[in-house]
């Protein structure tokens, strides 16, 4: 038995969407609102693992009994545990450079894109919900690292000014990305891999949230690099399965920023 | 192809794959480099890593410079034991903990340890050499890092979340391993080489959240990696008193009449 919970196809919503279209795996959805906070209402499958995963949100993928959680090692579960080709590159040091990919863009890149997205469409929708309703919400989110980021978007701390520091914190990263495509069409080997599976969901946002940044001037190869991947059947499937008419506007808090500054 | 790796003490990143290769029997060269005296800022390590970061491993034509997917590389690339499990979601688990050592439980137990070590112990040189040696570094994020621990910029509140962490932390993993003999289950594994080389001081530094009394399971499955002996060849390559700290985990010969 193979069920996945999860929101609109965004972010880190996206990513098993698209390795399971990928794997032409049959499983069950379980679709919520993260917008309106259903992943924390009661009856919400959790556990050890999933209640102090470092993405704070994002989908659960259960399976036979064991609940999967934090996107990036979700990709290499279905790589490893589902029948179909692999999606992690078979020489080992191309797997390493995949998984190198998943630890430095997920600390650099994944937190940032999140604060963005849910400061410009996140905050606006809970302001349009009843106030004591959220404040009830937010108050019986546990642990209190999960409450932190919808607090701060509830109370509005996130300024312009903070948002413009994060957006600049954006451009190594991002750099490091166009730099790498110069050597071939994919982030980790020869073939469309887990690396790219976890890669686009993040930077596909990035023309609308960092547009400085991420443009057919500034960073022609990821632009070339996102409209191929947008083509393959396996992400159209992905997408199709949104119920909004945005769903590249539906963010939730997500990643946490590093707490060294 | 000969493996090179460029290390620090047998400790937190450095540790990783110092035990992974001790424990696959790989033989490799050793580049020690002092963290305390910028040896990473340098130029000759920063034509290996560029980003000027510990450790760095050289095997052949490739440069792999994060640590854990280095373990993994390791495992993958080397004959010995293997150090995965085979069940998916096994190795699923080993990864998701590796993830919460290397993301949560690590950054909060060393800014601890860098507002009382590492500052400290690099900070008697005088404040123009220390800001020299601060703009050398690579990443804007370790020149933060290095700026707060030098200087002794971390605030009360950012030391007393570590704190709370650090304690929300090992209550976890005290709780995973009263489920699980190893980190990813029945097995030892990466998981357990990450784990222990975070870990392996806590009874001394947080005497008080971890001890026979509070996390039995912990204290029992740092002193089986202790027994090992790919565990005790790696901690002896140590050159300060920093690598001693793991002789704490020794088992007390019971009393006679016990």
């Amino acid at each position: 038995m193979l069920e996945l919970y999860t929101s609109e196809p965004n972010t880190f919503f996206l990513k098993p969407l698209i390795a399971l279209a990928e794997k032409q795996a049959a499983f069950t959805t379980r679709y919520f609102d993260a917008a309106n906070l259903d992943q924390f209402a009661a009856g919400f499958p959790t556990d050890l693992e999933a209640g102090l995963q470092l993405e704070r949100e994002g989908p659960l993928l259960l399976h036979d009994g064991t609940l999967i959680s934090s996107s990036f090692f979700m990709l290499e579960y279905i790589s490893e545990g589902l029948p179909g080709r692999s999606l992690m590159p078979a020489e080992p040091f191309d797997a390493y450079r995949a998984r190198a990919w998943g630890q430095f863009l997920g600390a650099n890149l994944g937190s940032g894109v999140t604060v963005l997205g849910a400061a410009k469409y996140l905050r606006p929708h809970l302001a349009t919900l009843d106030p004591d309703w959220v404040e009830r919400r937010i108050a019986a989110i546990e642990p209190i690292e999960r409450r932190a980021g919808w607090l701060a978007l509830r109370n509005g701390t996130y300024t312009e000014a903070y948002l413009q520091t994060v957006r600049d914190r954006l451009a190594a990263p991002i750099m490091r990305v166009e730099k790498a495509l110069k050597q071939g069409p994919w982030l980790a080997g020869s073939e469309f891999s887990v690396a790219d599976i976890d890669a686009y969901p993040m930077l596909c946002v990035l023309p609308d949230l960092a547009s400085a940044l991420v443009n057919p001037a500034a960073s022609p190869r990821i632009m070339e690099y996102l409209g191929r991947i947008a083509a393959r059947d396996s992400v159209r499937a992905a997408r199709s399965t949104a119920r909004t008419k945005n769903p590249e506007q539906q963010f939730v808090p997500g990643v946490e920023a590093s707490r060294w500054g | 192809m000969a493996v090179t790796l460029y290390h620090w003490e047998p400790n937190a990143n450095s540790g990783k794959p110092m035990l992974t290769l001790a424990e696959k029997g790989v033989a490799y060269e050793s580049r020690y480099l002092d963290l305390l005296q910028f040896d990473q800022h340098k130029p000759d390590y920063l034509a290996v890593n560029p980003d000027g970061t510990i450790p760095a491993m050289v095997h052949g034509s490739r440069v792999l410079t994060e640590s854990t997917p280095m373990m993994e590389y390791i495992d993958d690339e080397f004959a010995g034991p293997p150090l995965k499990p085979r069940d998916p979601a096994a190795r699923w688990r080993m990864r998701w903990w590796m993830r919460y050592f290397d993301a949560y439980f690590a950054p909060s137990l060393s800014m601890i340890g860098w507002s009382i070590f590492i500052g400290p112990a690099a900070r008697h040189r005088p404040p123009e050499e220390l800001r020299a040696a601060i703009e050398r570094i690579p990443l804007e994020s370790r020149r933060v890092a290095w700026r707060k621990a030098l200087f002794n910029e971390f605030s009360a509140e950012e030391l007393a979340e570590s704190k709370r962490r650090v304690l929300i932390a090992t209550l976890a993993l005290e709780q995973h391993l009263g489920r699980y003999e190893w980190i990813a289950g029945d097995s030892y594994s990466l998981g357990d080489i990450n784990g222990f080389n975070l870990g392996y001081a806590l009874p001394l530094s947080q005497p008080d959240h971890c001890n026979d009394t509070k996390t039995p399971h912990i204290m029992e499955w740092l002193r089986r990696i202790y027994e090992r002996p790919a565990a005790r060849a790696t901690w002896s390559k140590g050159r300060t008193q920093m690598s001693e700290r793991i002789k704490n985990l020794e088992r007390q010969p019971k009393a006679p009449n016990a």
